[in-house]
């Protein structure tokens, strides 16, 4: 506030500066075995499991995209963002999910360079 | 006049304070742009509790340069508080430790307001985390009021409060603009226009009862409105306004009187018209605000005339405080009397702790140095460079320091240049510039030498010692400290012996005979707790830390960095932690118990920001090669990080780091790429006395293809593999604790051990090594091959996670999820997760079942 000049509206920035911005958070896929099949019953017992995933993530900064099964139930490949693969690592042990394997992707489908894109 | 829009906070506090009164206490940040009404909010707070409630008020100052725990002076001078003999005790912990067990002891529950920290100096930011932390098990509300827009991204106070607010203790209150409902109801009878007076004023409070007061027409701004109600008095009361704009704070009648040559009758007149308030004794504004705009105000002749009275004053009165005298001093511009009390006041602020205001005194006595001898600010330069060391602003440091090396170059005073040499080396070697450091201490010796033993050659020699053990070199080293040794020992000087002792224990854990130094350098910790030296019992503590983590004693080394940490945080003394944070993730690294590496490493990104280079490239090589290990993204960005921010450092911190992208190009088959990575990082290993770095490189240039032989002097497990001993290998290291590398030795045998290599890469979670082997196996022709890796956590039945472990443990301890919360600086929210990821592994739906398990099983330490 200045002692000489009008009184201006100004922002006042939050005390504690954000420190991952969302935009920034790399994607990644990760692949998981499931050795008896998963079972997620289309339930409402299902849905909770689905949101408690959803929930854990969140302390984590985890953000869960969408998975894709094989029709066996065996495997799944999962897609997130989140600000590092210890992060997707932890946020997998709070739900029980187990980890074969990470890696950073980005999108590439067939459209992708119509009208010279990116 | 009463307070609008503050019965949501008055309710938080009274409620705070009532769990004060059962044992519970907490801290509250109020915070608020100036003139929202903090302190109208504090008083009217103090007010309803009444006699309930036992109130102790202190406030920070807006001095040039602030007075060390001046909030705490200010409660000390308090009879009613009963802290009489509060600044009896020795040290700043103790002071703090007093006011805590106060606190704690008190019948009454206590309100202890701290105002304006946003102003306060560095001793007193110490006692805010100090109690923060601790406040938990008191009967107090600790208040403390700032303002949140004068903070800017580098202040101190925003590392404080980011570290008190995840605490469940803490409470953050904001005192918000009036509403224009507000200003409505303050207008009363008044003709302004509500909304035309809220936009002007924004709805700060201060502004609106500012411009209520004076009440002909709207004024422009904060000063005017100000000016406008002191420029209705007399020209007598005048006077006495304009004297209390000059002291900081406030300004006792018999001063304001001597000043300003005004009768009783003014100060009434100030008084009643509202711009002065009477305490006690002394005069105040009722705003900070309005004491500035009037201060500004002055005609600067006037100001400089007054400050020069003030200081007359109070130089009369025998009983006055130094830092205020300093601040009068200064904006008189009594070049004299700066001189004079500045340095008095910077040796004040050092023993409180305050370093940055002890720099800030030097500073101000440096701007008139031209008043004293010239010797004297070079002095002053090397004093203001100690602080500037502490503060890790090492370029500073530097800079005052040569300024001085100059200086007595130019006069040719050899102790003082040596001395001056001495302190630019060890600011080099802290910068990371070896040649240089070694240039300064060289010449400082050749100055000393000629004139005979003494403390300071002794010192010198130990600098010496100091970086040729940074430099790895052990015959110079000891030569080094030996010669310092002696000399210390022919002039009885204890003080550089136990510094010897300590630089000799790092240098035979590194470069000689590790055990050996261990047990040096635990001596060294003992002498340093007897003769109360913190700084040499931390150091010591380091230094096994990071030598035994370097020779891969673990034990020792997790010991003496778990309890370096514990004593820095018990003493709130947070910087210099981060490199033991970084030591235990290469540890753990190493040992295979990577959920805890990335933790630890994440501990030191996380931390403040500026502290050292060496902290964050241990973290980074230490995540990186975690990642590499377990073929996660990442590893190569990590790597190169930890790299580029070590680009200079010396050969010991780089090497992990460097061996971590050499693994990676070999467990993608591009070995041809591992001797331009290593190549030169191999040759300065092979030009200093260190056997691990000799070792490890040397193992990787040896699976490049790139020599075949082991180097001489390499460590021994290394060395082993290198000729072709695997088996012998393996055993080492199982000896050591590094499973990896177990594994990695097994690969080198036969079908056996390497399935029994595969299992244990499996168990760890390395699936690029076990993909690399499995893939041999099969071209060998080998046939029972195990099924693909599955998740497992290593020696652990029910599957928990090494973090689900600690807290299963802590758990047992019978501590409840927000104490364990606390020790392991997690948030409450996460424990709770992973206590039910922990009963659904172990099939139990209540606590007395988990702990009931753990009891049984005896799974977890």
């Amino acid at each position: 506030m200045s002692l000489r000049g009008p009184i201006d509206t100004f922002e006042i920035e939050p005390e504690i500066p954000v420190r991952k911005e969302k935009a920034a958070m790399p994607r990644y896929m990760v692949e998981r075995t499931f050795p008896e099949g998963l079972e997620i019953p289309s339930t409402s017992d299902g849905l909770k499991a689905c949101l408690g995933v959803v929930d854990k993530n969140g302390s984590e900064q985890v953000t869960w995209v969408r998975s894709f099964v094989t029709d066996d139930h065996g495997k799944t490949f999962c897609i997130y963002d989140g600000p590092s693969p210890e992060a997707i690592r932890r946020a997998a042990g709070l739900s029980g999910l187990p980890v074969d394997s990470i890696s950073e992707i980005s999108v590439l489908d067939p459209y992708f360079y119509v009208g010279g894109a990116a | 006049m009463p307070l609008l829009e503050r019965e949501g906070l008055l309710d938080v506090v009274a409620g705070l304070l009532a769990q004060a009164g059962d044992g519970s206490g907490s801290l509250v940040l109020v915070a608020g742009e100036a003139g929202s009404g903090k302190t109208s909010l504090a008083r009217e707070i103090r007010a309803r509790a009444e006699s309930r409630v036992l109130a102790m008020e202190g406030a920070c100052d807006p001095l040039t340069t602030p007075r060390p725990l001046s909030p705490l002076v200010d409660i000390a001078a308090d009879p009613e508080a009963g802290l009489d003999d509060l600044f009896d005790a020795e040290t700043a912990l103790d002071v703090f430790a007093r006011v805590l067990d106060r606190l704690r002891t008190t019948i009454r529950p206590i309100l202890l307001v701290i105002e304006d920290i946003h102003w306060a100096d560095e001793g007193t930011l110490d006692f805010l985390r100090f109690v923060g932390r601790r406040v938990a098990d008191t009967k107090a509300v600790v208040l403390c009021t700032f303002r949140d827009d004068e903070i800017g991204p580098d202040h101190p106070l925003r590392m404080v409060i980011g570290d008190l607010v995840p605490r469940a203790t803490t409470h953050r209150l904001k005192v918000e603009a009036l509403s224009i409902q507000a200003v409505e109801a303050l207008l009363g009878e008044s003709e302004f226009n509500a909304t035309e007076l809220h936009r002007l004023t924004g709805g700060n409070a201060f502004f609106v009862t500012e411009v209520l007061a004076t009440a002909s027409s709207l004024p422009e701004s904060v000063q005017d409105a100000v000016l406008a109600r002191t420029g209705r008095l007399s020209h007598e009361a005048r006077k006495v306004v304009n004297a209390v704009s000059i002291a900081p704070r406030s300004l006792s009648v018999d001063l304001a009187h001597a000043l300003s040559g005004a009768e009783p009758a003014d100060v009434d007149e100030a008084v009643i018209s509202g711009v002065l308030v009477q305490t006690n004794g002394d005069l105040r504004f009722r705003h900070e605000l309005a004491r500035s705009s009037v201060e500004d105000s002055l005609p600067p002749a006037q100001r400089l005339a007054d400050h020069r009275r003030m200081i007359a004053l109070l130089q009369e009165e025998e009983t006055a405080d130094l830092a205020r005298l300093a601040h009068h001093a200064t904006r008189a511009e009594n070049g004299e009397l700066v001189v004079e009390l500045a340095p008095q006041a910077a040796l004040q602020a050092e023993s409180r702790g305050s370093y940055r205001e002890a720099a800030a005194w030097y500073r101000s006595a440096l701007e008139y140095s031209d008043l004293v001898e010239p010797d004297q600010a070079a002095r002053w330069r090397i004093a203001l460079g100690r602080s500037y060391r502490v503060l890790d602003q090492q370029l500073d440091a530097l800079r005052e320091q040569e300024m001085a090396v100059d200086h007595f170059r130019q006069t040719g005073a050899t102790v003082d240049l040596a001395n001056a040499l001495v302190a630019v080396s060890t600011t080099r070697w802290s910068l990371s510039h070896l040649v240089e450091g070694r240039a300064a201490v060289d010449e400082a010796i050749g100055l000393l030498e000629p004139l005979g033993e003494s403390s300071d050659l002794a010192h010198a020699w130990y600098c010496a010692g100091y970086h040729w053990m940074l430099a790895r070199r052990r015959d110079e080293s000891k030569d080094a400290l030996e010669e310092a040794s002696r000399i210390a020992l022919a002039v009885e000087d204890e003080e550089t012996g136990r510094l010897v002792d300590y630089i000799f224990g790092t240098t035979e854990v590194v470069m000689g005979d590790a055990r050996k130094g261990i047990s040096i350098l635990e001596e060294t910790y003992k002498k340093a707790t007897n003769v109360g030296d913190e700084f040499l019992r931390i150091g010591a503590l380091g230094m096994l830390g990071s030598g035994g983590g370097e020779v891969r004693l673990y034990q020792p080394a997790i010991d003496a960095l778990n309890h370096a940490i514990e004593i820095a945080s018990s003493h709130d003394l947070d910087s210099g932690v981060s490199y033991d944070w970084a030591w235990l993730a290469r540890i753990h690294f190493e040992q295979g118990l990577w959920d805890q590496a990335v933790y630890y490493a994440e501990r030191v990104m996380s931390g403040p920001p500026g502290r050292g280079v060496i902290s964050p490239v241990t973290a980074l090589g230490a995540l990186g090669r975690v990642r590499v290990r377990r073929g996660d993204p990442g590893a190569r960005q990590a790597l190169e990080e930890a790299l580029r921010i070590g680009a200079s450092c010396e050969m010991q911190h780089i090497w992990s780091p460097l061996c971590g992208l050499a693994e990676l190009a070999w467990l993608q088959g591009s070995t041809d790429e591992i001797p331009p990575i290593l190549g030169d990082i191999f040759e300065r290993a092979l030009a200093t006395d260190s056997p691990w770095a000799r070792g490890e490189v040397g193992f990787w240039m040896w699976k490049a293809g790139a020599i075949d032989s082991p180097p001489d002097d390499a460590a021994e497990p290394f060395a082993l593999q290198i000729s072709g001993s695997w088996r012998q290998a393996a055993d080492v290291w199982r000896e050591i604790g590094c499973p990896y590398e177990v594994a990695l030795a097994l690969a080198d045998g036969d079908e056996d051990s390497m399935l029994e290599a595969v299992a244990i890469f499996d168990s760890l979670g390395a699936r690029p090594a076990s993909q690399w082997l499995r893939s041999r196996l099969r071209d060998l022709g080998a046939q029972s091959i195990p099924r693909g890796p599955t998740e497992q956590t290593r020696s652990n039945p029910a599957g928990l996670t090494t973090r689900q472990v600690e807290v299963l443990g802590l758990m047992t301890l019978g501590l409840t999820n927000s104490e364990i919360a606390e020790k392991l600086f997690i948030s409450k929210k996460t424990v709770e997760h992973h206590v039910s990821a922990i009963y659904g592994k172990l099939g139990v739906t209540t606590r007395a079942k988990a702990i009931a398990w753990a009891g049984e099983s005896g799974a977890e330490k």
